[in-house]
This record gives structure tokens, C-alpha cells and sequence, in this order.
């Protein structure tokens, strides 16, 4: 009785199979969206609300002088704290995308009566626009193959560590919305490929112009994008859409992009974008054959006449680049590219570039660590999507193998290989599953296998299955049902670990394990730069090594030398040499750049391994680079880097071990080793009677983490 | 007079043989010319025979200093000793000192020695490791003690830093390296015309879409090849010039083909594990899209428990790799209550 009353009154909220179906996928990314946003709070969780590692400190600083100077002031900024005494244009030596979306943000935010803080709107940008790529991802899925497959993607993407790493709660970096960036251009280019209509085209434009303005990876898409057109082209698959599609996105993503002061004239110029170019002249071509094709009813004279327009036209196009080359006119390729090509070039190269950590070659651990059990699936989802090669899985394809390779090259851009990953590993796992569950619902004999295959040969599978009986019977796909599920809950569970215990520690504020298992946090960073704050002149200058210096002025507010634009080589190098140099030469230098202060990082007395010591030889190489006095096995003993008794008498006595070790003799620092003793390196430091002539130690942080020294004024000379 | 005769002969005998030695000097750098001359990379090879003429016979100071590069054939084949590689850049810096000296600069030669030929002279230069490279210095009375022996530090950027060396110890400078370009101007201009020729043809084909390009098959296997060789690691290995297994330091029987720590890997290593990626992967498609034409129920069984088998055992072995090779313990994040 009350059951029949309670069905009643449901009633007209019962739905259709069909909607059931539209909410249960809606409640599901509303879920996923959640979720990508929550994993990304462990930092929070674990420290507290705030910026992390060395460039959004500089992303940081950039985004407080836009909301307090206004966007026309911050686009005509002319730094005078950085790369002292040279500065350095912010508006025209910078990508602005993401200072302006957090500009924005926290502009609607205070709109709407919320009055936040802009570094919490800096701090949560990145989870934010991690949970829009999973509905792009979503979307992006249903458009290559089904919603089910976008669904799962949305998911995959939502707790893949290979964006999680670049995407935490407070790494407010470039790429934590250029990832979002990259996948909406795809999409709507994919999108506007499969339409072929132009406002999908002109949609894809603005995409890449915003992708443009994040990140200086959108030479990816303005490559990739050209090789996609031009397999197309080469698999006799030119369309009318593909035409309008990339004639779109080519010429308004152009002008557009050429807005931004950081690319400007380079669009059309630099070696980079010319395969854009080059396709965009060759679409023109086919267009023009196509149209004579049309016109000639002679296939002959159509064969005679292709040849000679083929011939014509790539001869002129490589008259003209040669030209362009010789001329100048077209710039060569940078090195940061060409080391991508060619990935043993920046080794031997561009010291530079080879001596960032995230640039290393990956090996097969970080693959696994990075993409899990998605690493499977993905042979699995290419062949698929080659089952049912279409337009946009063809892109998909392409997307995903060009960004694994560059992934095999540098470590960092397993971001970039990230979403293609997740994507064509959700096909699989979507088409599967889909199988799967199909073959244990029906009651029938008769199996459906074969509907993976797609409407194009539903035909034929529907043929194969009449005259076969159950590949596997029920058990068997229960048993690969499970299997599934099973390694999809490890994937969660090892997102889960990957994202609390590796990812989310900020790199400013050092966390160890101390002897009863309880948190030690070291705060020295944060320590330094506000003493520098409080203690120094305004206008004083404090030189260290490149990797603090975004930090430094961004919290200690103080002129920096060199900073982690690396964009003057010379200038590193200068400061590479002296700190490679004995003291008396050293301070020539640092009175010529005209240096009141000297930064040491020194984790000895920690056991912090990313300490300038251990970067000591990048130091040696860059300053070598440039001034050859600096010779590198003037450091080593036997091609060995020691730092003990038996270490280089150079190394003994240059500026940075001094600075390092100053008064570090005297200290114990284990039980049961001598004084002196390095628990970075496991030594026992060599010159322990350490004199300083011309700095003195001014501040040290209460786990040495970070040692500043004062240049003393030159002598009186009478 | 005879007292006379005497003095004047002893004068004559003493300008004889200043005469002579300065004589005999110039001809071993004649000699050293032609030989260098002969040598297609301006590399001239020593034996016990020519060293002594060279090195230990000639007074000193001897008018040229000797580069000296000691090799070993039978060493060629190991790859963490790099013998190959060395002894072609070795040949890349001596050829470069030679072109920009126009072959005139007498005051450097560059040698090489070989282990099975001549072990003596190896013992003379008391050498017992490889690589090796020496400077005889013109003054260097004991070929052992009072030459330059060219450090780890030294090899590191190849043909770059060995000039380097020779450019500090020396005082000479060897000036830009020339390297040999990966084709030469005739292979170049050939291939662009064979390429400008065989385009329309191309063209043509493809037109036409009779082309292997037009077989997804070939895309595929491609495909698959790129994902191996990007997941192996392959890339780390060619940058990083890791050798494929290393052999174990306490027991040389026993060779080393995993290597601990992460960010570092061998090169059998990688392959294996991409192989194992790659395997469970392609079975799963095999499952899906090619066991479901075979008729026979039995054999459709069986190859089903075999993919399951290998899948679950390949999945099995790379998560245990994986975490042996990084050190972690990936474990949940369950509630305290349930433990």
C-alpha cells in the first residue's frame, strides 16, 4: 500500500532511460570535477596555503602588480630588481596568460563580494584548471570515440600524476593552465575538423591565441597540428573541413598570437612555426588541384599537370626558405628546440639547459611512476582507435606518440604526453569494459563482441558473430571484469600515494623524518628572505646562484644578480665564476656588479641534498663556458668530485666552499663523527679553518639551510 | 803541430757531431712528417721499434712533443671503456691541429700505440689502465715519470676538452675542430636530386592512395615501435651512452642488469620493461579483436588463460620493479580505524 503511494508521488520524477542515463554522467563529472580539485589540496593539507618552488614566485610577484598596478602598467614593466644592473622588460619577456587569468579571477571574486587574498586565488589556480581539463577531457573523449570513454578519460585525467606533479595546490605555474589551454585547442580543432565549420575553426583560434599567451610550449601545437594535416594529406584524407579547419586556426591564431609581445614578429619568422607555414601553402595547393581536377575531365592531363604544379611548388618553397635562411630573415631553430630533435645536442651544447633537473633524459621508472597501469592500456587504445581510424582518432594518435617521444626526452614534458595518454588509454578501458559487460547482460547465445568496431563495420563483426559461439564464456569475462576493476583501484590508490607523499611538497619548506618518526618541518628559506626583508638597505644587492632569485625578490623584496629567466648567459656565467674563484678574485667581481650581499644555500647540516655544493659543477661548467680561466678538472681529483681532505686545493679555497663551510669545522653535527662532518655528502670537510677577508657572515638560518654574507667596503688606502 | 792537429780535430770532431745531432734531429722530423703524411688522420702509428727511435733514443730536449693515445684491439668490443669513440675523436683533434697548421707545426705529433704489438713500450709508460692518454713533453727524460697523463676530466667532452689539454700543456694552440659532417657535399647534392626526381612520382602515388602509407598495418606497427622505444627509456640510454647491463664489481662472473635507483636506468633494463608494457597491451587488443574470429572453443579457451596469465604475471613484474628499483611503498590511504 504506502509502496504504491510512494511510487505515485514519484512519478512524475520518473525518468526515461535516457535520462537516467544524461544524469548519471552529469552526476559523475560533477564528481570527477570535485574530485581533481580535492587530490590537489594535499599540500594545502600538509603545509599550509603557499607558493611553491622557484618560477611562480616570480608568477606571484608579476600577478600582485597587475591587480595593484592595472594591466597597461604591467605590460610596460621595466624590472630593475632583477639582472641587476642590466633589468629586465616583464611585459615583453613574458608569457602573461596565466598573471591575467589570476588577475581576473580575483577581480570577479572581489566583484562578487569575496574578499580573498590574490595569493590564495594564485595558490588554488591550478587545481582549479586542472578540474576544467577533465571536462574538456570529457569532451574531447566523446568526441573521438564515445561518452563512455569520455567519461573514463575525465576520470584518468582527474588523478593522473603526470599532471598532478605540475598542477598541486599552490604551484602556481605556466603550466598548470597551459595544460588546459592545450587540450581546448585540440578539442576544438579536432571538433572544428569533424564539422567543418568555421565557428568551431574560429573558436579553436582563440583557443590556441589563450594557449599562446600561457606557455611557450604552444610551438608543440603550431608543429603538431601541421604534421597532423599533412599525414592527413598524405592518406589521401584532405577534406573541404580540414581545409577550413586549419586555414582557421592558421591565419587568425597568427594574428593573434602575434599580439603577444614575447612572440610577436617571431610567429612568422623563427625557424619554428615555418612547418605551419609550409602546410598552410601546400593546403592552398590542393585546394587549387582539387579545383583543377574538377574543371579537367582529362585524368591525363590531370596526372601531367599535378606533376608539374607538385614540382613548382615545393621547388619555390624551398627556394624561398633557403632565401629566408640565408638572408636572416627566417631565424634558425633555438636551441631548446633543437634539443628536442636532436636530444644530445643540449649536452654538449647549452650547459644551461642540461643542467635543470626536470630536463634529464626519463627512464622506464618515471614512465611508471608518472602514468601507472595507463601505461599498459595505451598499446592496447592505439590499436583500437587504428580499428576505427577516423579524423580525430588519427589525432589522437598522432598527439599521443609525438608527445611520448618528446616525454623519452625530458622529463618534464610527460605533462604534455599526459592527456593524450589518459585519452587513448580511456578508449581502451571504455571499449572494453563496454564488451565486457555487454557479453555478461545478454541472455542470449548469440555474442556481440564485436561492437567495439564501431558502426563502420558493424556489418561485418555482426556477420563473424552469427557462426561463432561465446569467446569466453560468462567466467571468463567476469574474470577480465575483475582484472580490470582491479588494476583501475590500484591506479586510484597509486595516484593517491604519488600525490600526498611526492608531489605535494612545496620545495621551500623542507619536511624530514625525524628519529621518532614525527615531521620535522625546516622553514630556513622563508627564514632568510624575510630576514633580508627586515635587515638589508632597500637598495641593496644580493647575489647567489640563478635558482633563488625569483624567490628572493618575490619575498625578500631585495635586487637580485641572476634569476631563473636564464636569458643572459654571460651574466650567469659571471656569477658562476665567482663563486668559482678564490675570494680575492671574487671580490673584484662582486664589487664590479656592485653586490652587498652573498646567498649560500648549504644543506650539510641537514642532510638537504639540492644544495649549491651539489651544484657546484653546473656553476664551474656555465662559468667555464664563457671564461675559460674556469677550468672544470681544476675542481675534481681524478674525475671525481670530493670535498674532503683529498679534494682540489681549488675546490679547497674557492668562494663558494668557504661561504658553504665558514665556521662549519667547528660544528658537530652527528653523534659518533668528527666535527665538520657533511651529512649531505657522508664526509668529513677538507678545510675546516675556514678565514674570510673581504665578506662577513651576517645571517644564518637556524638549520644553516641558507648562509648570507656581507660584502665588506674596500680598504682605506692609506 | 800536432798538438796542433789535435785541438783542431777535436774541434772539428765536436762541430761534426753538433752537425750531426742537429742533423739527426731534423731528419726524425722529416721522418715523423712523412709518416703523419701517410696516415690518413695525421695519427702515426708506434711500435716498440719507432718509440725507441722516437722517444727514448733522441737526446733531450727533443724538438717535438708526442700526443700518445694507447689503445687495445681486443678492448674495442667493451663499451664502458669507450676505446672507439675515444680514439675517433682522438683522430678528430689530431686532423684538425694538422689542417689549421696547414701540416707545417713540428713542435706536436700525434701517436698511437697498440697493446698486442707492442706490450714493452706499455711497460715503459707504465701503463695498466685504458683509456689512456699521455703527453711527451720534449724535456721528459723517463717516458713514465716525466709525462702528462690526460685525466677522466679531460675526455669528458670529447675532441673539445683533449685540445683543451693540449692547449694548456703545451702552449700550442689547436684552434677550431674540424669534425667530418655526417654526409658529405656529394652524398647531400645526390640525395636532394634523387628526392626532387622521385617526388612526383610520390606525389602521384599518393594521389592515386596505393601507397604502404595507405596501410594502417605499417602505421601501426610503427606506432607500437615509437611507444616501446619511448617507454623503455631507450632516449635516456642514447643521451646518457648507458651500457646495456654492467658487470658486477665484486664478482666479475656475474653481470648487472638492474640497475637501483631511480632517474638512472641500463639499457637491457628498459627494454625489458618496455617490453612488458608493450606485451600486456597488444594481448589485450589481441583478446578483443582477433580471438573472436577463431572457431575452435578450445583454442580460444586456452589462448584466453594464457593472455590473463602473462598479462597478470607482466603487471606483477613491473609493479615489483618498480618498487625495488624506486624505494617506495605505494600503499593506500585507508581510515586508522580499519587497521
Amino acid at each position: 500500500m504506502s509502496n504504491s503511494y510512494t511510487s505515485d508521488i514519484l512519478k512524475p520524477f520518473k525518468l526515461k532511460t535516457k535520462q537516467q542515463e544524461l544524469l548519471i554522467r552529469v552526476l559523475i563529472l560533477c564528481l570527477v570535477y570535485i574530485l581533481a580539485f580535492i587530490t590537489r589540496l594535499f599540500s594545502v593539507l600538509r603545509y599550509e596555503s603557499m607558493i611553491h618552488e622557484f618560477d611562480p614566485y616570480f608568477n606571484y610577484r608579476t600577478t600582485l602588480y597587475v591587480t595593484q598596478h592595472g594591466f597597461y602598467d604591467f605590460w610596460n614593466w621595466f624590472d630593475y630588481e632583477s639582472w641587476y644592473p642590466l633589468g629586465r622588460i616583464v611585459g615583453g619577456t613574458l608569457y602573461p596568460g596565466l598573471m591575467v587569468t589570476a588577475a581576473l579571477i580575483y577581480r570577479l571574486l572581489h566583484f562578487l563580494r569575496f574578499a580573498v587574498h590574490i595569493r590564495e586565488v594564485c595558490v588554488l589556480t591550478a587545481p582549479f584548471f586542472a578540474s576544467n581539463t577533465t571536462l574538456v577531457a570529457y569532451f574531447f573523449g566523446k568526441e573521438i570515440w564515445d561518452s563512455g570513454a569520455g567519461l573514463v578519460a575525465a576520470i584518468l585525467i582527474a588523478v593522473c600524476p603526470g599532471y598532478i606533479s605540475r598542477s598541486v595546490a599552490g604551484s602556481y605555474d605556466n603550466e598548470g593552465v597551459a595544460i588546459f589551454a592545450l587540450l581546448f585547442t585540440f578539442y576544438l580543432f579536432v571538433k572544428a575538423v569533424n564539422t567543418g565549420s568555421l565557428a568551431w575553426g574560429l573558436a579553436s583560434a582563440f583557443g590556441y591565441f589563450y594557449m599562446v599567451s600561457a606557455w611557450g610550449g604552444y610551438v608543440f601545437i603550431i608543429n603538431l597540428i601541421p604534421l597532423y594535416v599533412l599525414v592527413l594529406l598524405i592518406t589521401g584524407r584532405y577534406s573541404m573541413r580540414l581545409y577550413v579547419a586549419y586555414n582557421c586556426l592558421y591565419i587568425l591564431g597568427m594574428l593573434l598570437a602575434m599580439q603577444i609581445r614575447f612572440v610577436g614578429f617571431q610567429h612568422v619568422q623563427s625557424g619554428e612555426h615555418m612547418a605551419a607555414m609550409g602546410v598552410f601553402f601546400l593546403m592552398q595547393v590542393f585546394y587549387f588541384l582539387d579545383w583543377v581536377k574538377h574543371m579537367l575531365s582529362d585524368t591525363n592531363l590531370f596526372q601531367e599537370f599535378l606533376r608539374i604544379t607538385v614540382t613548382c611548388a615545393v621547388a619555390v618553397g624551398g627556394i624561398a626558405l633557403g632565401v629566408g635562411m640565408a638572408s636572416g630573415y627566417i631565424s634558425p631553430w633555438t636551441g631548446r628546440f633543437y634539443s628536442l630533435l636532436d636530444p644530445t645536442y643540449a649536452k654538449d651544447h647549452i650547459p644551461i639547459i642540461a643542467s635543470v633537473s626536470e630536463h634529464q633524459p626519463t627512464a622506464w621508472s618515471s614512465f611508471m611512476f608518472d602514468f601507472h597501469i595507463l601505461l599498459f592500456l595505451f598499446p592496447a587504445g592505439l590499436y583500437f582507435c587504428f580499428k576505427r581510424l577516423s579524423d580525430a582518432t588519427i589525432f589522437i594518435v598522432m598527439y599521443g606518440l609525438t608527445s611520448m617521444y618528446f616525454a623519452g626526452v625530458m622529463v618534464r614534458l610527460i605533462l604534455v604526453a599526459t592527456p593524450a595518454v589518459c585519452l587513448i588509454s580511456a578508449i581502451a578501458v571504455s571499449a572494453t569494459v563496454k564488451n565486457l559487460t555487454v557479453l555478461l547482460r545478454s541472455k542470449t547465445k548469440v555474442a556481440q563482441i564485436g561492437s567495439t568496431k564501431g558502426t563502420s563495420s558493424a556489418k561485418a563483426s555482426s556477420k563473424a558473430s552469427l557462426d561463432q559461439s561465446q569467446p569466453f564464456q560468462k567466467n571468463g569475462a567476469m574474470a577480465l571484469l575483475f582484472g580490470a576493476f582491479y588494476l583501475l583501484s590500484r591506479y586510484a590508490t597509486h595516484c593517491t600515494w604519488v600525490t600526498s607523499e611526492a608531489y605535494s611538497s612545496p620545495s621551500i619548506v623542507l619536511a624530514a623524518r625525524g628519529a621518532h618518526g614525527n615531521r620535522v618541518i625546516f622553514d630556513d628559506y622563508r627564514e632568510a628572505y624575510f630576514w633580508l626583508r627586515q635587515n638589508t638597505p632597500l637598495d641593496a644587492k644580493v647575489m647567489s646562484w640563478w635558482d633563488y632569485g625569483y624567490q628572493i625578490t618575490a619575498m625578500g623584496n631585495r635586487t637580485v644578480i641572476v634569476d631563473n629567466n636564464t636569458w643572459n648567459n654571460t651574466h650567469i656565467a659571471t656569477v658562476g665564476r665567482a663563486m668559482s674563484s678564490y675570494e680575492d678574485e671574487a671580490y673584484e667581481i662582486i664589487r664590479s656588479l656592485d653586490v652587498d650581499y652573498v646567498l649560500v644555500v648549504f644543506g650539510g647540516v641537514t642532510g638537504y641534498s639540492s644544495d649549491d655544493i651539489n651544484k657546484f659543477l653546473w656553476m664551474v661548467r656555465i662559468g667555464g663556458g664563457v671564461f675559460p680561466v674556469i677550468k672544470e678538472p681544476d675542481y675534481l681529483v681524478n674525475g671525481e668530485y670530493r670535498i674532503d681532505k683529498g679534494a682540489a686545493p681549488k675546490m679547497l679555497n674557492c668562494l663558494m666552499y668557504k661561504l658553504s663551510y665558514y665556521r662549519f669545522g667547528e660544528m658537530m653535527t652527528e653523534y659518533g663523527k668528527p666535527p665538520g662532518y657533511d651529512r649531505a655528502r657522508g664526509v668529513e670537510i677538507g678545510n675546516k679553518d675556514i678565514k674570510l677577508e673581504h665578506l662577513e657572515e651576517a645571517f644564518t638560518t637556524s638549520n644553516w639551510i641558507v648562509r648570507i654574507y656581507k660584502v665588506k667596503p674596500p680598504n682605506n688606502r692609506w | 803541430m800536432a798538438d796542433h792537429f789535435f785541438t783542431f780535430s777535436i774541434i772539428t770532431l765536436s762541430l761534426f757531431v753538433v752537425a750531426s745531432s742537429g742533423g739527426l734531429e731534423s731528419e726524425l722530423v722529416a721522418d715523423l712528417l712523412t709518416l703523419q703524411a701517410e696516415s690518413k688522420s695525421g695519427v702515426i702509428h708506434l711500435d716498440d721499434r719507432t718509440v725507441s727511435k722516437f722517444l727514448t733514443s733522441p737526446r733531450t730536449p727533443r724538438p717535438y712533443s708526442f700526443l700518445i693515445f694507447f689503445d687495445a684491439a681486443n678492448f674495442h668490443d667493451k663499451p664502458e671503456l669507450r676505446l672507439r669513440e675515444l680514439r675517433r675523436e682522438f683522430e678528430i683533434v689530431a686532423s684538425s691541429f694538422i689542417t689549421n697548421h696547414n701540416s707545417s707545426n713540428t713542435k706536436l705529433f700525434f701517436g698511437d700505440i697498440e697493446f698486442r704489438e707492442s706490450q714493452s713500450s706499455f711497460q715503459l709508460f707504465g701503463v695498466n689502465s685504458l683509456p689512456h692518454v699521455r703527453l711527451v713533453g720534449p724535456t721528459a727524460k723517463s717516458l713514465k715519470d716525466d709525462s702528462d697523463v690526460m685525466d677522466q676530466g679531460d675526455f669528458s667532452r670529447l675532441a673539445e676538452s683533449m685540445a683543451e689539454f693540449v692547449q694548456y700543456r703545451t702552449k700550442l694552440t689547436v684552434g677550431p675542430i674540424h669534425r667530418p659532417p655526417a654526409l658529405s657535399k656529394m652524398q647531400l647534392g645526390l640525395i636532394t636530386a634523387l628526392l626532387l626526381l622521385c617526388l612526383p612520382l610520390v606525389a602521384k602515388r599518393i594521389f592515386a592512395g596505393e601507397t604502404l602509407l595507405h596501410d594502417p598495418k605499417i602505421w601501426l606497427s610503427g606506432a607500437v615501435f615509437v611507444y616501446f622505444f619511448s617507454v623503455s627509456g631507450a632516449m635516456h640510454n642514447i643521451i646518457r651512452k648507458m651500457p646495456m647491463f654492467l658487470v658486477d664489481r665484486n664478482d666479475p662472473n656475474k653481470l648487472v642488469f638492474f640497475y637501483q635507483g631511480s632517474g638512472m636506468q641500463l639499457g637491457a633494463e628498459g627494454f625489458a620493461v618496455g617490453f612488458l608494457y608493450t606485451v600486456v597491451g597488444l594481448l589485450l587488443a589481441f583478446v578483443t579483436h582477433v580471438l573472436v574470429y577463431v572457431k575452435d572453443a578450445t583454442a580460444k579457451r586456452l589462448a584466453m588463460l594464457f593472455t590473463l596469465l602473462v598479462s597478470f604475471w607482466a603487471v606483477k613484474k613491473v609493479i615489483l620493479l618498480d618498487n625495488w628499483k624506486t624505494g617506495y611503498g605505494i600503499h593506500g590511504f585507508w581510515p586508522s580505524s580499519w587497521n
